[in-house]
Formats: structure tokens, sequence, C-alpha cells
């Protein structure tokens, strides 16, 4: 890639972003829905006492728990019971910034490595709504939600590194390393060149 | 290619593992934020004096708007994946830590634009704000951190396999 195709790259990835954007915003609601599915799947393996129901509203999934509400600032399903609503555009910002990159390095099968993208960001853009559930519950509605989850000191801990993890790393970070996974010739050639 | 990867993903957990620590905290991302801040309201001052800064919280004294930089929006994560990127890529430790100064100025230089740049839609549109917030500056960091990888590594002198050979 010479100098001037890697200026023309970053520009076409500008432009590609903007409409990525676009694109991603109008459609994060269907693009979610598999999250939704990941979401009900793990939960019901992994958090079967914990979590009574996950639905999707839009762009946003909500975990319904088995929690009483300890006070009146937490939202509650029917019963009393700790709802949480988490917005999954936080998680999946980092598709249209993949879509960006594909298209702008022009590189062949780019319908096929979207969906491939796609398909490989949705575990981790699940991870990021789990954990944050995770850390509502746990930390954010106060102790009297905590308490009835029964986690320990070092679950709350790891749960929060989760969180954090999977709200400022993950959502950017993996969305480049698929796109460096998927373009690794690109990459090997751009190394075997000297810029000046 | 797959041992630069496991470097990165160890690296990368490693720093941001060490970033959450309150001893890192404590001695490191507060005084940084801070300091964004006050380089911040600097830059800013130059057009704009009625601004000013108060630890982490850049302020409008006119209007009373502020901006508080909060984890995310500091820069230190985009720094901890290039650092990361740099660090596990194979070159010479002088290349890395050029690489890692130069780096390091360009992501956070764009970090005071995107801090900048918030501070004033904020003021004018706050939904434009959230929206710039929580997605297009989130992206184009991380792009900026792509970047900057990208073109460090066009820089790299060539490896020795792919030297055209010599003869003895």
């Amino acid at each position: 890639m010479p100098s001037g195709s890697f200026a023309r790259f970053v520009l076409l990835v500008f432009a590609w972003l903007a409409c990525a954007l676009f694109v991603w915003w109008f459609a994060s609601a269907l693009l979610a829905w598999p999250i939704a599915l990941l979401a009900e799947l793990v939960s019901r393996l992994a958090l079967p006492d914990l979590v009574q129901a996950v639905e999707q509203h839009g762009d946003k999934i909500t975990f319904v728990t088995s929690l009483h509400a300890a006070n009146a600032t937490v939202a509650t399903a029917a019963g009393g019971l700790v709802s949480d609503d988490i917005d999954v555009r936080h998680f999946t910002f980092g598709l249209p910034l993949l879509a960006a990159l594909i298209l702008a390095a022009r590189a062949p099968h780019r319908g096929r490595n979207l969906l491939i993208g796609y398909a490989v960001l949705l575990p981790f853009q699940t991870w990021g709504v789990i954990a944050e559930f995770l850390e509502d519950i746990a930390v954010g509605f106060g102790p009297g939600v905590a308490s009835q989850t029964g986690f320990s000191a070092w679950q709350r801990e790891a749960i929060a590194f989760a969180y954090q993890f999977g709200a400022l790393i993950l959502p950017t970070v993996v969305p480049a390393v698929v796109w460096v996974l998927m373009h690794r010739r690109l990459l090997e050639d751009f190394a075997r060149r000297r810029a000046v | 290619m797959v041992r630069f990867f496991l470097w990165f993903l160890v690296l990368q957990a490693a720093l941001f593992g060490l970033e959450l620590t309150p001893w890192a905290q404590q001695w490191f991302v507060v005084p940084w934020t801070n300091t964004l801040a006050a380089i911040s309201a600097g830059i800013v001052k130059l057009f704009d004096p009625q601004v000013l800064a108060h630890g982490k919280v850049l302020k409008s004294a006119s209007n009373g708007f502020a901006v508080s930089i909060e984890a995310g929006c500091n820069g230190v994560e985009a720094t901890i994946v290039l650092v990361a990127a740099v660090l596990a890529f194979p070159a010479s430790w002088r290349r890395k830590l050029a690489g890692l100064a130069i780096g390091i100025v360009a992501v956070q230089g764009l970090n005071i634009v995107r801090v900048i740049s918030l501070f004033y839609l904020g003021q004018w549109n706050f939904s434009v704000f959230e929206w710039a917030h929580l997605y297009v500056w989130q992206a184009l960091i991380m792009l900026d951190v792509l970047v900057v990888w990208l073109l460090w590594v066009r820089t790299l002198p060539r490896p020795e396999a792919d030297l055209p050979a010599v003869a003895a």
C-alpha cells in the first residue's frame, strides 16, 4: 500500500464510517436481536436463580430478575421484582467501525467479511450487556439488591473488571482486531514496505 | 501473527487490570485526567477566556455548562491499546520507544480535540453531544490508534527474510 493509497484508505474509512453509523443507528434494534437471544441463553445457563426473563424492547434488553426491589429508585417489573434495561448500542457501536474498515480496505469478499465480522462481534457485545446487568445488580442498585445476589467480594471485583473491560475496551478493540485478522496479507504487505 | 495477537491480548488485559487498581488510579489516572482538563482549558482559553478547569471538570463560567472527564474519555484506555500493540509487535526496543512516544502524543492530542469538541457540542445540543460522546468519538479514537499503529508498522525495516538475496 503506497503512501497515497494509505491516505486514501483513511479518507475512505471516514466516509464509510459516516454511512455505517447512519445505517447502524436505524438498524440497531434489528442488529440487537441475536444479542438478546445470546443474553437469554447465557442467563438460562449461568444465572437461572437471578434472571427470570430476558426481553428485547427495541434497542434495549430488559433483564427481569428474581430479586426484590430494595428502594423506589430501582426499576421494577410485576410483583416488585428488579428489572434492568441495558442499551445495546453502548456495546455495538464498534460494528460500524468494522464495516467502515472492511469496505475501505476494498479487499475481496467484503460482503462475506461483513457477515463474519458481525457474527464474531456478537459474543463480545453480549459480554458487555451481561456484564453491565451484573454490575448493576452487584453494585449499581445498592446494597439492598446486592445482598440478595449472594455474590462474594471477589465475584463483585470480577464483575466490575468484566464490566469495565466490556464497556471501555471490547467495543472498539475487537472490531480493530477482527479487521487486522481478516486483512493479514494486507498488513504483511504493508509491513514489508517502508514509508520513505 | 499468532504470537503478536497473543502478546497483544495478554499485555492489554494486564495493563487494563493495572489501570483499575487503586494505586494506578491515585498516582496516574486521576492526575493525568486533571492534567488533561487543565491542558484543554488552557487551549480553550486562547479563544474563550470564560472557561475554567476544576480537577477533571471543564466548566464555562459564562453559562455554567461543565463536562467531567471520566474513564473512557481520558484516553488512557486508547493509550493502553496502542502500548500493547506496539510492544507486542516484533521490532527493536529503540523503534518501539520511538513509536510509543510519537503514538501517545498523537492519541492524546486527538483526545484533547475530543474533550474540547464535546465541551462545545454539549453547550449547543445535548442530543448531538450524547451521540458524539458515546459513539462517534469512541470509534474515531480507536481509528486513530489503528492508523498510528499501521503508520508505525510501515516505518519498520523489512524483515531479513524479505530482503533480496546477496551473492556470496
